[in-house]
């Protein structure tokens, strides 16, 4: 067991380090905790707008998520890994080749994930947040508090996917079943007025609260260790030719299989409607809260524009969806320029974003501000035109990996804040001068133009 | 008889590592022609010089008359390509990415197409299962189908037989030799000794990025050898040179 447990630590270790790079990633829990030390400094200037308790229910939610997301890519992230490295070969897919049990290899599994992600990222956060503690006149005991509590969270989420994910291998029927019940039981607890398990014990730590937190993780993670199999059963997919008519209809568009394709990708893969909820849908909603509060320390300032502005940075994660399935070299043996993939994608690109222009229309239909609907939509339409610019021409096709290379990122921040800010400031004086963010869009198209030639002479790695 | 490919001094580095080290060799229309080398010698390097997919260090090539360096896309225009590794899209039906593919390649006849090579390969039943569902030789059968689509008079093949099973590894490598009979060209690359053995006129043998021998496969063997035995002997003699 220790020496599974050491191998798939290094495993998870080197998968992390290919990617993102050794000191990029290594650098990664110090990124968190100073995210975290800053987070906690502003937590005065919330108070008003957002009670502490809301704010730690915020924070546990927030690492339920986190271990919901690492059990899940963790027990069906192998379509990913496979486009990235190749056919993936894991010691956790090895119970066929090695003379290890299933169970003992997938409790190894669970346990390698609590210890490697508590460290990387409860920990962190939880040691800025005590830093800042004295500063905002907490006891630094209240960090300790943070740990054990945001530990239980990410916990319970990780915990709960896996046993999830041990019924699925089993049975639809049976995950269904299962998910129906703990519905249920969920709703039941709510209607009895009942705590999440972790933050009563962030605010009471007392045995009771512990001990039933301990249940929520155990419990599941015990059933899902007793019923693991890797004889899952056959769910084979089939289609009728859906790509065919689609670039038909597209032709006028150009690059109709590209579009094509990538609409079937986006349908068609795991986490659809999850991508949009995590990746849109709850950033939007987060900027909203903090516009809400913006507007009590900035008179005059109008929502809809700052509120567009930063809806077409978000915006720019529709290409991350877009090119969650592809790389360069899926094209290198068919007679296809990188520069023609790139021109396609931005066309898959421009029908997506109809989405944020939708929300931004329902979001100046509700506020009532259709006066600067005009300056709003000019400014979203050059934000996402430059931010995507900027993200093709430092990433290509791997924004999901690019971006979490301290470096690329760290270029990424610096090619967009100064305009960003520079656009709300001029909005903070009037809206119309949103207008003014037009001049983004020669930039983004020079920058285009530097990415399509970048990319181009890109050359396939070798050893 | 117009000489299809034509390597001279190719040279590729990767760092301080030589991939491939100054390899001149030449494929006649015809031919069909073996790549043979241990894992890591350098094959699947040399055919990714010839089809354009990176770029030599050194030296030049020249591929149905055009250079793979200058003029990559009308190379692969012209050549088929079967990559030892690539997988095709998840999210596509095997129909789907031939289509995909027929498209790129701006081909007419597009069903008629596919239906001869599931026809051919044998996995008409696969058609409409997305990709990712696929096992691995069906979508080895999928990434043959997809280099003979536009059918070519050049095909380039990394591993042609890998992950087939032995019924389907017979009808590729009877196709094979049909097609060069028909006047197509082919190169392969491969490991294993016995398909070099029975379908290749000519091999050339890769060893440590460099090209320890090229000529008739019978060559190689040699009277009252194996081939076996005759590539072990100059693998391993040029190892311990």
């Amino acid at each position: 067991m220790p020496d599974l447990f050491s191998a798939m630590m290094k495993e998870e270790w080197r998968i992390h380090a290919t990617i993102f790079g050794s000191a990029g990633f290594a650098f990664f829990p110090v990124v968190v905790a100073i995210f975290a030390f800053a987070g906690s400094l502003a937590l005065p200037l919330f108070s008003d707008t957002l009670p502490s308790t809301v704010m730690a229910m915020l924070a546990l939610a927030f690492f339920l998520l986190a271990g919901v997301m690492v059990g899940s890519f963790g027990t069906m992230g192998r379509e990913f890994m496979n486009r990235r490295f190749g056919q993936a070969s894991l010691v956790a897919y090895a119970s066929r080749s090695l003379p290890l049990s299933e169970r003992r290899i997938f409790a190894t599994f669970i346990v390698k994930d609590t210890v490697y992600y508590i460290l990387l990222y409860v920990l962190p956060a939880a040691a800025g947040f005590t830093a800042a503690a004295p500063f905002i006149a907490l006891d630094p005991i209240w960090g300790l508090r943070a740990f054990v509590s945001l530990a239980l969270a990410f916990l319970i989420g990780l915990s709960a996917v896996c046993l999830l994910s041990t019924l699925y291998a089993r049975s639809i029927g049976l995950l269904a079943g299962t998910v129906v019940v703990l519905a249920g039981a969920g709703l039941a607890a709510l209607g009895m007025n009942a705590v999440f398990p972790p933050y009563a014990f962030l605010i009471d730590p007392a045995p009771g609260s512990l001990a039933l937190s301990l249940i929520l993780i155990l419990v599941p993670a015990a059933a899902s260790v007793l019923l693991v199999t890797v004889d899952y059963p056959d769910r084979t997919k089939r289609f009728t030719n859906r790509f065919e008519p689609l670039a038909e209809r597209l032709c006028p568009l150009g690059s109709a299989h590209f579009i094509a394709k990538d609409a079937l990708d986006l349908s068609r893969s795991e986490g659809g409607a999850g991508k949009v909820i995590f990746s849109f849908i709850l950033p939007l909603g987060l900027v909203w809260v903090c516009l809400r509060i913006l507007i009590r320390f900035i008179p005059g300032i109008d929502p809809l524009v700052v509120f567009a502005i930063l809806l077409g940075v978000i915006s720019a994660t529709i290409y991350n969806w877009l090119t969650e399935f592809d790389s360069f070299t899926s094209y290198t043996f068919l007679p296809v320029e990188v520069s023609a993939v790139i021109d396609g994608k931005l066309k898959s690109y421009a029908i997506a974003n109809l989405l944020p222009v939708a929300v931004l229309v329902l979001a100046a239909a509700s506020a009532g501000g259709a006066g600067s609907l005009l300056p709003a939509l000019a400014a979203f339409l050059s934000v996402s035109v430059y931010t995507l610019a900027v993200t093709v021409y430092l990433c290509g096709l791997s924004p999901n990996i690019m971006l979490y290379h301290a470096w690329v990122f760290l270029r990424y921040v610096l090619m967009i804040s100064p305009a960003l800010l520079l656009l709300i400031f001029a909005s903070l004086l009037d809206p119309a001068y949103a207008f003014g963010s037009l001049f983004l869009v020669p930039a983004a198209g020079l920058l285009i133009a530097r990415a399509r030639s970048k990319w181009q002479a890109w050359d396939m790695p070798g050893y | 008889m117009q000489q299809m490919i034509e390597a001279t001094e190719l040279t590729k580095n990767y760092g301080n590592v030589a991939a491939v080290n100054g390899i001149s060799f030449s494929v006649m229309e015809g031919e069909l022609f073996g790549l043979l080398g241990p894992n890591g010698s350098g094959k699947t390097t040399m055919i990714r010089m010839l089809t354009g997919q990176v770029r030599p260090t050194a030296g030049s090539a020249r591929v149905m008359g055009l250079d793979p360096a200058e003029d990559p896309i009308g190379a692969r225009k012209l050549i088929g390509i079967v990559p030892e590794q690539e997988t095709p899209p998840s999210f596509l039906t095997a129909e789907e990415y031939l289509h995909f593919v027929a498209r790129i390649r701006n081909l007419d006849r597009i069903d008629e197409r596919c239906d001869r090579w599931f026809d051919l390969l044998g996995f008409q039943e696969k058609r409409d299962v997305l990709c990712k569902d696929l096992s691995r030789g069906t979508r080895q059968k999928l990434m043959v189908a997809q280099a003979f689509l536009h059918e070519p008079r050049l095909v380039l093949i990394d591993e042609p037989l890998i992950n087939l099973d032995p019924i389907v590894q017979r009808t590729v490598k009877d196709f094979l030799q049909e097609y060069v009979r028909d006047g197509g060209t082919v190169l392969i690359s491969t490991h294993i000794l016995e398909i070099a053995e029975e379908i290749c006129d000519r091999v050339g043998v890769l060893h440590d990025g460099k090209l320890l021998y090229c000529g008739q496969t019978e060559g190689l063997a040699g009277p009252g050898r194996s081939l076996e035995r005759s590539f072990l002997d100059l693998v391993r003699g040029d190892a311990g040179a």
